[in-house]
């Protein structure tokens, strides 16, 4: 792969607090996210992964690492700009992401203005940007956000994202507060997107399954660090860290008989000011072996091509200790 | 063996307005039934109505009989008044809400909470007794009876569920209602509350209704499930019945939509539209104006009847041998 990714993140450190209390958000995260692919990055409230989208997009200041769009490194002000029209970004509730006072057709047009493109040209490039979430401009572009509905509102601000035809979309779970069958519609947006005009997505989720069925490669964060990564079907379908194969095994399974019984993950995300010696996962994990409470592992290479997972059963050094 | 409860015929009117019309449940001893449908399907005032909790601009009616054990007369929920309710309420029927931060008193430490609902509801002997069946009920959950002593901000988001049940399970009731009681948390920590609601079931052999919109959470917990969509009850039957085979075109597109890891990858086309606001429902078949098999004689409204052994649904063309294939569309359709 010679041509350079969208964007990169390397060794990204996010920290929070002061003195005594320091929570660390992002602990060294390194991230690809490849031109028109769908990254699905994955994890428990508080793993880092909403940190992670705001680092990337130059929100949230950065106590190490770096990031980059198209192979340079976004600093100082004008690669912010450059940044920023190029990535969007849409959150999880669309009840409060819009300006309840502001007509559809001004909602979607703000970026145009911030961004300063000359008005003759907003009306067309709204109406477009409607079209392609699937509402008609006539009957949508004088509504206010009350009158429309949970879905409608998703739609609307997925347009106003689209609007400066950005490369990439970062969705925080866009679709977690929406009921089932509008969650398919927006979804089918959101892929349509991607297939037709190659925009890339970075999918935030808590919902495996989703993120199995939607992504092409999948991070899955843990603690503020990447624990493993690679292709969707790789991770979700044979994890190589022991924290996807809890996450994969506690999804209740919409089918006869369900999931059936399993073991579960005990404890719960331990506290970012306090975090674990060695491999951080360690308090919880079922297949810990005597070197894994000093050890912080790095990624290693996991089964598949691209799949690694930082643990330490995929070290040749070690995997002999664990009593498997 | 009888029913613990029997709900006939009720409805829910908001003026003129149907919220809830004309459902009709029964529960076994012990069982647990899923209540599963999108917002505004009426599922959470099914729930409320139970217990005669819904608030003034909604008038309730019909037939709603609990019998639990050790009680010789049937209770005739229907009838009671406000008072008499008072005696039913958490002695008989509990329940647990989706946000345990909101449900739980933030200036009251969790053991007097617990101690408050058995106060409440019976006659305590020693301070020894309250503080041993406080300590039982933490342990119960999960929860070491040392953080009795904390505050509701000092506990974590699965935690405070835990002492939601606790206190949902405070005087034995024989029925629990958990309205869902998992959807604030993460997937690690809802399995675990999952599986304490299983073997809560087992050792105490209560009742269940479970209200959730993830399907999945219904089929992993429980024997039964009914599928309401815009205030009635569509489809209805065992978990494996309805799952397996599903006899309504509205669980079986909604089932679709919903990815089951090493099965089918690619999305399902998506059911147009949204669901009708509530209390406005279409004539005819609720669900016509989505559905992809309509046909004129949907416009005449099917009865709930039986399709399969021990499973019924709502849908004139059930029971369906074969679905036939309908094209995908991801336009927006207004209902």
């Amino acid at each position: 792969m010679s041509e350079p990714a969208l964007m990169e993140a390397r060794d990204v450190a996010v920290r929070f607090g002061t003195r005594g209390d320091v929570a660390t958000a992002l602990d060294g995260v390194s991230i690809d996210w490849r031109r028109g692919e769908i990254l699905g990055v994955v994890g428990e409230s508080g793993c880092g992964k909403s940190t992670l989208a705001r680092a990337m997009l130059g929100l949230q200041p950065l106590a190490a690492g770096s990031v980059a769009l198209d192979g340079t490194e976004v600093d100082g002000k004008s690669s912010l700009g450059e940044l920023r029209r190029r990535v969007q970004m849409i959150f999880q509730d669309p009840y409060q992401t819009l300006n309840p006072r502001q007509r559809v057709r001004t909602i979607v047009a703000e970026p145009l203005l911030v961004q300063g493109v000359s008005s003759g040209e907003h009306e067309a490039r709204v109406a477009r940007a409607l079209e392609d979430v699937g509402l008609e401009p006539e009957r949508f572009l004088e509504r206010y956000p009350h009158q429309l509905s949970g879905g409608q509102r998703q739609r609307v601000a997925i347009a106003a994202a689209l609007v400066l035809e950005p490369d990439g979309l970062i969705c925080d779970e866009p679709v977690s507060m929406l009921d089932a069958s509008v969650r398919a519609q927006i979804l089918a947006v959101l892929v349509e997107l991607q297939s037709r005009r190659g925009l890339a997505l970075i999918f935030i989720t808590h919902d495996l399954s989703l993120a199995w069925s939607l992504c092409d490669r999948i991070a899955v964060m843990y603690l503020g660090r990447v624990v493993e990564q690679g292709r969707a079907t790789d991770v979700i379908e044979r994890p190589g860290h022991p924290y996807t194969q809890a996450l994969v095994d506690a999804i209740p399974v919409p089918a006869a008989g369900g999931g059936g019984q399993r073991e579960l993950l005990s404890g719960e995300l331990p506290d970012a000011t306090d975090i674990p010696s060695g491999c951080r996962f360690h308090p919880r994990c079922p297949k810990r072996f005597e070197p894994c409470d000093r050890i912080d592992p790095p990624l290693l290479a996991a089964g598949a091509p691209d799949q690694l997972a930082a643990c330490l059963l995929h070290d040749p050094e070690h995997a002999g200790e664990a009593n498997a | 063996m009888s029913a613990l409860l029997e709900v006939r015929d009720l409805h829910v009117l908001h003026g003129d307005r149907p919220i809830v019309d004309g459902v009709d449940l029964t529960l076994a001893p012990g069982e647990a039934l899923g209540l599963a449908g999108e917002s505004g399907c009426g599922k959470t005032t099914t729930a409320l109505s139970l217990l005669k909790l819904l608030p003034p601009t909604l008038q309730q009616s019909g037939s709603i009989t609990l019998s639990p054990q050790g009680v010789a007369e049937p209770i005739n929920i229907g009838r009671r008044t406000e008072r008499g309710m008072g005696r039913v309420r958490w002695r008989h029927i509990s329940l647990v809400f989706q946000g345990a931060m909101n449900s739980l008193d933030p200036v009251q430490r969790v053991d007097d909470q617990i101690e408050e609902a058995i106060r409440l509801h019976e006659r305590v002997g020693s301070r020894a007794e309250l503080r041993a069946r406080i300590d039982e009920l933490l342990t119960t959950v999960g929860i070491t009876p040392a953080l009795g002593h904390r505050y509701a901000h000092e506990l974590s988001g699965g935690q405070r569920q835990r002492v939601m049940i606790a206190l949902a399970l405070a005087c034995r009731p024989s029925l629990v209602i958990a309205d869902e009681p998992t959807t604030a948390l993460d997937v690690v920590m809802q399995a675990q509350v999952l599986q304490l609601l299983e073997r809560l079931r087992e050792q105490l052999g209560l009742a269940l209704i479970l209200i959730s919109h993830d399907l999945g959470v219904l089929a992993e917990t429980c024997d039964r499930i009914a599928v309401m969509y815009a205030g009635r009850i569509v489809e209805t039957g065992t978990v494996d019945s309805v799952f397996a085979a599903p006899q309504h075109p509205y669980t079986k597109r909604l089932l679709e939509t919903l990815p089951v890891i090493g099965g089918e990858r690619a999305l399902a086309a998506p059911i147009p539209g949204g669901p009708p606001d509530p209390g406005e429902p279409p004539p005819g078949c609720r669900f016509h104006p989505r559905c992809p098999y309509a046909a004129d004689k949907c416009l005449v409204d099917p009865p709930l009847r039986e399709v399969a052994p021990a499973h019924a649904a709502a849908c004139h063309f059930a029971p369906w041998s074969e679905w036939p294939e309908v094209a995908a569309t991801t336009a927006e359709v207004e209902v």
